[in-house]
């Protein structure tokens, strides 16, 4: 059973958690709700409920991983803070170790892939990360 | 209804300060998402969830998933609020199993006996252990306070303070009048005398209610250095174990008396046959399992994410 673990900022490290996927998303820029959804669903394949995506986003705002980046009422957008940078690194490191230690195991080139992400059934796609936060 | 005030209607799942800081984005997302149309299943249940987990996230007894230091602290502060469940449990246990040995034939003390010594001595042994946590959290909070922390504590505090005052006020009254009556009126032989004692004991219960909440904001609150909070969680486990032994001591002198003593159990004569199942027991006995199940879920949490604690 893969096992949580936690860096500096207590980063979680697992693919699949909304707030890497957040992270991930607003790396390449602010987004507000329904566009991180998006976004999500295009770079991950992972569906994010309203509840789920809102309950992530204000974990992260609590403990100043994201933060407004206006003050437009309703369609707010979030950036990344730079405590959120450093804790995306650090769960991108501890996915890639995991992802390098799974390609040198199954013998795969890990610089080469099919198009759009590979996709394993139960696991999300992988995918490059925007924003060069890797 | 249009879809506004379905969406708004949602939100109810949600703490207040929760809606009021996030409550018109959420809208918003879900006007996009639907664009005015009846919401999904799947929706309403993320909602749904996402708002307990947030009224029990907001409550401190849970903590950030993310963060071991805060996982601890909840654990510690799910564990007190355990021990509260148990003070209410254990002062009706004692109040109902005072004078049993008197009504129990002398051959058959034997287990009630140890079994009521042992429920005593962990019960002394869990408020020791309260005692040194609130001991070892009390600089912090010190520090906390006068660093501007009282605002946030002082509304729980003075909702404790004044339901306690109420608590003693009338607890003067009952004693007061309780001198005027005899033994057999103040055991049950005048009704309204039972109903003002049972009133001034649901009001003791509401300010060791008020009480713990208060603990649980201030300490919520307040930043516990990482040596604190193993402290605090290796106190839990105490505090857990104390309970796992009052609550078996309990369950031991039931038993023992329901087998020996039945009579005292149900208020009858000695040598007569009455339920094992006084009100009160039941009463206790459910407390004592919801506090158990509680402090469980908490010692867990806390075992799980000491080791997760970095040096310090």
């Amino acid at each position: 059973m893969a096992k949580r673990t936690t860096g500096t900022g207590g980063s979680p490290a697992r693919t699949n958690e909304p707030s890497v996927l957040i992270l991930t998303s607003l790396a390449s820029g602010p987004k507000h709700g329904y566009a991180l959804a998006r976004d999500i669903e295009s770079f991950a394949g992972v569906t994010l409920g309203p509840g789920t995506l809102y309950g992530a986003i204000s974990r992260l705002d609590d403990r100043g991983l994201i933060e407004p980046a206006g003050s437009e009422p309703g369609r707010r957008p979030y950036r990344i803070t730079a405590s959120g940078r450093v804790a995306l690194e650090s769960a991108v490191r501890a996915m890639r170790q995991i992802a390098d230690e799974g390609a040198a195991r199954l013998r795969l080139d890990p610089q080469v892939g099919p198009p759009g992400g590979t996709r394993v059934a139960g696991l999300p796609r992988v995918s490059p990360l925007p924003g060069g936060a890797a | 209804m249009n879809g506004d005030q379905q969406y708004r209607r949602l939100l109810r799942w949600y703490p207040s300060s929760w809606r009021g800081r996030y409550g018109d984005e959420l809208v918003a997302m879900m006007h996009d998402e639907y664009g005015g149309r009846r919401i999904s299943g799947s929706a309403r249940r993320s909602i749904a969830l996402s708002g307990v987990s947030q009224r029990v996230r907001m409550s401190g007894l849970m903590g950030d998933r993310d963060d071991p230091a805060d996982r601890v602290r909840a654990g510690a502060l799910l564990v007190l609020c355990s021990w509260a469940l148990f003070v209410v449990a254990g002062s009706a246990f004692a109040k109902f199993a005072e004078h049993w040995a008197a009504v129990t034939p002398p051959g058959s003390r034997a287990v009630p006996a140890a079994a009521y010594v042992s429920v005593s001595a962990a019960a002394a042994l869990g408020a020791v252990i309260v005692g040194i946590g609130a001991v070892a959290a009390a600089p912090s909070f010190g520090r906390s306070m006068r660093q501007g922390g009282w605002s946030a504590v002082r509304r729980p505090v003075a909702r404790a303070a004044s339901v306690s005052l109420a608590a003693v006020v009338a607890g003067v009254g009952v004693i007061s009048w309780a001198h005027l009556l005899s033994g057999p009126q103040r055991n049950g032989g005048l009704l309204l005398y039972g109903v003002v004692v049972l009133g001034w004991g649901l009001l003791v219960v509401a300010a060791l209610a008020t009480w713990t909440r208060a603990a649980v904001v201030a300490m919520r609150r307040t930043p516990l250095t990482l040596r604190v909070l193993r402290i605090e969680g290796w106190l839990a486990f105490g505090a857990t174990a104390a309970m796992v032994v009052v609550a078996a001591g309990t369950i031991a002198w039931w038993a023992a008396m329901a087998s020996s003593a039945p009579w005292f159990l149900g208020g009858g004569a000695v040598g007569s046959t009455a339920s094992a199942l006084p009100p009160v027991m039941v009463i206790a006995g459910s407390l004592m399992v919801g506090g158990l199940l509680a402090a469980g879920v908490g010692a867990v949490g806390i075992a799980r994410s000491m080791p997760e604690l970095g040096a310090g």
